[in-house]
């Protein structure tokens, strides 16, 4: 069966939003079992909307539950995030979400 | 941004990623990525095969300072794909490589140029060599790469440095040979082939792969500077590799021949006669070696702290 | 008329066998290397019951190589009953009609051919056990008639030192010899006089000297610089939701980076929450590298060891406060009364697994893997012999709310046993399943159960990433179901339960989110980490550990 790098798009809306603080971020490395993050903000009448590549297949069920989960928690709107994973597990695609949204609070406007 | 840097500095060089690396290792504040995430300048050939991709195609490119020189600064980051160079990585390295030339023709053009401004290349180099879903780019861009230091030449410095978990090897091994500068931990490693390519090639007995301690008397930084393969040793912190790079940096040009393993008629010869050594010594092991070099104890050197190490060390000299 | 019975059979058998063997033993009880397998055509015969020592750290490798090369003419058919099956050889026995039936505890990386060979007809298996079941068979239905043990040192009249690792051979010397057993030893080193006598000459039938020192795997040692960051976090959890809470102070730690995380966490984490002499005090574990700056900064109490790990040896015997050393200042390890005192005298088991099923179940078997158990469902269960109290065994008991259904109002305390587990594995695999590979296995193997590590009955408490499922605080089968589901996270299993049902468990305490426990995430990384490579191991035991060579990278 031929490998191939598959693309899943989401856009999530919530309830109280908070506009995307930054201009542009970027978070992470694309090791085995982890991924990287970009987020930049963009009008998108208070949605976010997400692209995920990934070389599995069969799990856009959990990302989407994972990434509502994290929309929900940080009431983020206005964004656009795109992730390019290895073989992420949920536990550490959330955790890197988080660590990529509290890499805001350090410093800033990044990049 | 500052307190960010200082807390790098203390960070082990090893566990550090590629883009803390290159924005740590020169002046705060003075580091500008190019080629950079926000570009997206990522593998148009990964996808085709399935595999991931990085928006920055696995290295960190940009321009610093330290003190009042440009630092043209490119760091592979070990983690994406072994570090391995594909077509884009490839031409990021080249390029920023021929970026410092030019701006060094560019300040020059203007008159004279004070020796603290001369740009330096300095690379961070992670990498098991050429990324095999792209071989022939990722070939060709180690071809260009040997080219543009040879145009450097003259020109501006080379500093390599050395000390990720994956090391240095493949092409990238020689490309290092090329510098003018490496710079080693103890953790780093450079050599050609890779340690479990050699065993399967030649068998364990030869060389085990899993003998990891074996692996780094081999190609480890305390071996390649008993060597002379290394021409400084820093500890495993962001801070030793800055402090060693500094120093590099502040030798004059003049000086850098001294410290190069090839470019002349002299380092030649003197690559021959340790080929001559190497036959009348017939050494089993580093050690060996070590112990020839006036060592008296080689055994001891592997756990010495490293402070301890460069105080006692014999380096090899062939007459 | 009939004779009257002979009751000294076995003696007469073992006389006659090692008449047949003395022709190639020298001085005193001493078989030359080249001897080795003429000395066991003479020893074993077909059908037997016999023993090769191995267990997770040494592996009598020599002697089973010996045995491998015997005439299948004289030797074939045997009765293997040993500990584990980690090396090639032990399964090529089989392939070659020299064994043919196996009574084990852990599979290791022969795993996968013990079921292919059950598959196949070469390999009939007589069961799984964990280990300490094992030695106890030893002395009741799988005596060994021969057993290949291994020694450092030995001399001429059969006195063996085991030292560091005496692991199993005690258990396994006892058993075979006072049944008129054959004991034949591989000692690294024939000597005058041993360093200490571990295991009496009389009781030893034939020393070899082996070419090679015998294999010694060091199974228990994890590289710091492979912990993750949610290995970190799970150990904070852990710290905090469990250690402290139930003021856990004598455990054991399975095998794994997790439990090796909460060692690291000790001196950090642990300080920080005063938690120093309140947990983690006493321990039945092996010498894990990781539990050295936890040692260091006077954590810990005491340990007794199932065995010696390597490049443990220097470090263990300049800590005689802490570690089991003999008069002579040599360490003594003993699987068997090390895995006694994992029954009887430690409070808590914790450790990981690759399965749980929606009961609670829990394996690490896979379709095609005779893994095995080692000591998890030994220690990983209730003692239910155990009448001693401690404050944690108390307040487990008092929780374990299914109680009084059997004992009225009774109290009586129970072990905490703690499975950790993320809810996706490598590539993916949830952890959290319907039904466990197990019942694959058994159907792939032909074993009359499928083989279960930890069963649900025996489960108090689960951590995930998402949090702590207090399961003896579960009424019934199906609450119990329910707060497996609320910590399940997106597997199919967490992803079928109802929000109103895992709301009304957490309403409860029944489980416990990362937020419920108040822990700060974003602390949780390597940073924490009392030593983030081996380097730093070193470092923190004075340069008395020594890594393996694998380990090194320097």
């Amino acid at each position: 069966m031929r490998k191939k790098l598959n693309e899943l798009n989401f856009e999530f809306k919530v309830q109280n939003p908070k506009d995307f603080p930054a201009e542009f971020l970027h978070y992470g490395v694309v090791g085995s079992g982890d991924m990287e993050i970009i987020m930049e903000k963009k009008p998108l009448g208070g949605a976010v909307k997400v692209k995920v590549l990934t070389p599995v297949i069969g799990f856009e069920e959990v990302w989407r539950r994972v990434l509502n989960r994290f929309v929900n928690d940080t009431g983020i709107a206005n964004a656009s995030i795109e992730i390019n994973d290895c073989n992420a597990t949920p536990v550490v695609g959330s955790l890197r979400l988080r660590q990529a949204l509290s890499e805001l609070k350090e410093v800033g406007n990044v990049q | 941004m500052s307190s960010r840097w200082e807390a790098l500095q203390h960070q082990s060089f090893l566990e550090c990623n590629a883009r803390q690396r290159a924005t740590a290792l020169v002046d705060p504040d003075t580091f500008t990525e190019l080629a950079g995430p926000r570009d997206r300048l990522s593998s148009p050939h990964l996808p085709v095969l399935g595999e991931a991709i990085q928006f920055d195609d696995g290295i960190v490119t940009g321009v610093g300072l330290i003190g009042r020189k440009p630092i043209f600064i490119a760091s592979q980051e070990g983690r994406f794909i072994g570090g391995a160079v594909g077509e884009v990585h490839g031409a990021k390295l080249v390029n920023i490589v021929r970026l410092a030339r030019e701006s060094f023709d560019g300040m020059t053009a203007k008159g004279n140029l004070p020796e603290e401004r001369r740009p330096a290349v300095v690379l961070s180099v992670d990498t098991g060599g050429v990324r095999l879903h792209e071989a022939n780019a990722g070939l060709l861009a180690h071809a260009e790469l040997i080219d543009q230091f040879q145009d450097c030449k003259g020109k501006v410095p080379v500093v390599c440095l050395i000390g990720g978990k994956v090391g240095c090897f493949g092409g990238m091994g020689f490309i290092a040979a090329a510098a003018d500068i490496i710079i080693m931990s103890q953790n780093g490693r450079l050599g050609l082939t890779g340690p479990e390519v050699i065993e399967e090639e030649m068998g364990k007995e030869e060389f085990d792969s899993s003998d990891r301690s074996l692996v780094y008397r081999t190609t480890g930084g305390k071996h390649r500077y008993i060597m002379r393969d290394c021409n400084f040793l820093a500890a495993d912190s962001i801070a030793a590799f800055r402090a060693a790079l500094r120093d590099a940096l502040a030798l004059p040009y003049a000086a850098l021949d001294a410290q190069r393993r090839i470019g002349s008629l002299e380092k030649v010869e003197e690559q021959l006669k340790l080929v001559d050594l190497c036959v009348k010594l017939a050494p089993k092991d580093s050690k060996d070696v070590w112990k020839y070099a006036g060592n008296e104890d080689p055994g001891a050197l592997v756990d010495m702290t490293l402070d301890t190490f460069l105080k006692q060390v014999k380096r090899l000299s062939v007459a | 008329m009939s004779e009257p019975r002979k009751w000294d059979t076995r003696k007469t058998d073992y006389l006659e066998r090692m008449s047949g063997a003395a022709p190639y033993i020298g001085k005193g009880k001493v078989v030359a290397a080249p001897d080795t397998t003429k000395v066991l055509e003479a020893a074993i015969r077909p059908f037997d019951r016999v023993n090769i020592e191995g267990n997770n750290q040494k592996q009598a490798d020599f002697l089973a190589e010996c045995l491998k090369k015997c005439d299948t003419h004289r030797v074939h058919d045997l009765h293997m009953v040993q500990s584990a099956v980690p090396l090639a050889v032990h399964l090529d026995l089989f392939e070659v009609g020299i064994a043919r039936k196996l009574d084990f505890a852990f599979g290791g990386p022969q795993a996968g051919r013990v079921a292919q060979f059950i598959n196949e007809g070469k390999l009939q298996l007589g069961a799984i056990h964990t280990y300490l079941e094992l030695f106890a068979r030893y002395f009741i239905d799988l005596t060994p008639r021969v057993s290949l043990v291994c020694a450092y040192e030995g001399d001429a009249s059969g006195n063996l030192y085991t030292g560091f690792n005496t692991e199993d051979t005690p258990a396994i010397v006892e058993a075979t010899k006072f049944r008129q057993g054959i004991v034949i030893a591989q000692v690294n080193k024939l000597v005058e006089k041993v360093s200490r006598v571990d295991i009496p000459g009389e009781w030893v039938d034939v020393v070899v000297e082996s070419p090679k020192p015998f294999f010694l795997e060091p199974l228990f040692t994890r590289d710091p610089a492979l912990i993750t960051d949610t290995q970190v976090l799970m150990a904070m959890m852990a710290i905090d939701g469990i250690y402290a809470e139930y003021g856990i102070k004598s455990l054991n730690h399975g095998i794994g980076f997790n439990t090796a995380a909460i060692e690291l966490l000790l001196p950090t984490y642990g300080e920080e929450r005063n938690l120093k002499g309140k947990i983690c005090t006493e321990w039945a574990l092996n010498p894990h590298p990781t539990l050295i700056p936890a040692i260091e900064t006077g954590w810990v109490e005491t340990i007794h060891s199932f065995g010696g790990e390597l490049g443990m040896q220097r470090y263990c015997e300049a800590r005689g406060d802490v570690f089991f050393l003999g008069p002579d200042g040599t360490m003594r390890s003993n699987r068997a009364f090390s895995q006694t005192a994992g029954h009887y005298a430690i409070d808590m088991f914790i450790g990981g697994t690759l399965q749980i099923d929606k009961y609670g179940n829990s394996s690490t078997a896979t379709a095609n893997r005779v893994a095995g158990f080692g000591g998890a469902p030994n220690m990983g269960c209730d003692a239910k012999g155990r009448r001693h109290c401690t404050e944690a065994w108390l307040k487990c008991g008092a929780e374990f709310v299914s109680q009084s259904e059997y004992l009225g109002i009774m109290p009586r305390g129970k072990r905490l046993v703690v499975q950790m587990v993320e809810t996706f594995g490598e590539k993916m695999a949830p952890a959290f399943v319907d039904k466990l590979d197990a019942w694959q296995l058994a159907k792939n193997a032909n074993l009359p159960l499928p083989p279960v590590m930890i069963y649900a009955d025996d489960l108090t408490h689960i951590i995930t990433e998402e949090g702590i499922a207090y399961l003896l605080k579960c009424r019934g089968l199906e609450e119990r179901m329910a707060a497996i589901r609320g910590v399940a996270g997106f597997t199919d299993i967490g992803l079928s339960a109802k929000p109103e049902e895992t709301r009304a468990l957490r309403e409860k305490g029944i489980i416990r989110t990362v937020d419920d426990l108040g822990i700060d995430t974003g602390r949780a990384n390597r940073s924490l980490l009392a030593a983030k490579n081996m380097y730093e191991l070193v470092e923190w035991s004075g340069g008395l550990y020594d890594p393996p060579v694998r380990f090194r990278n320097w």
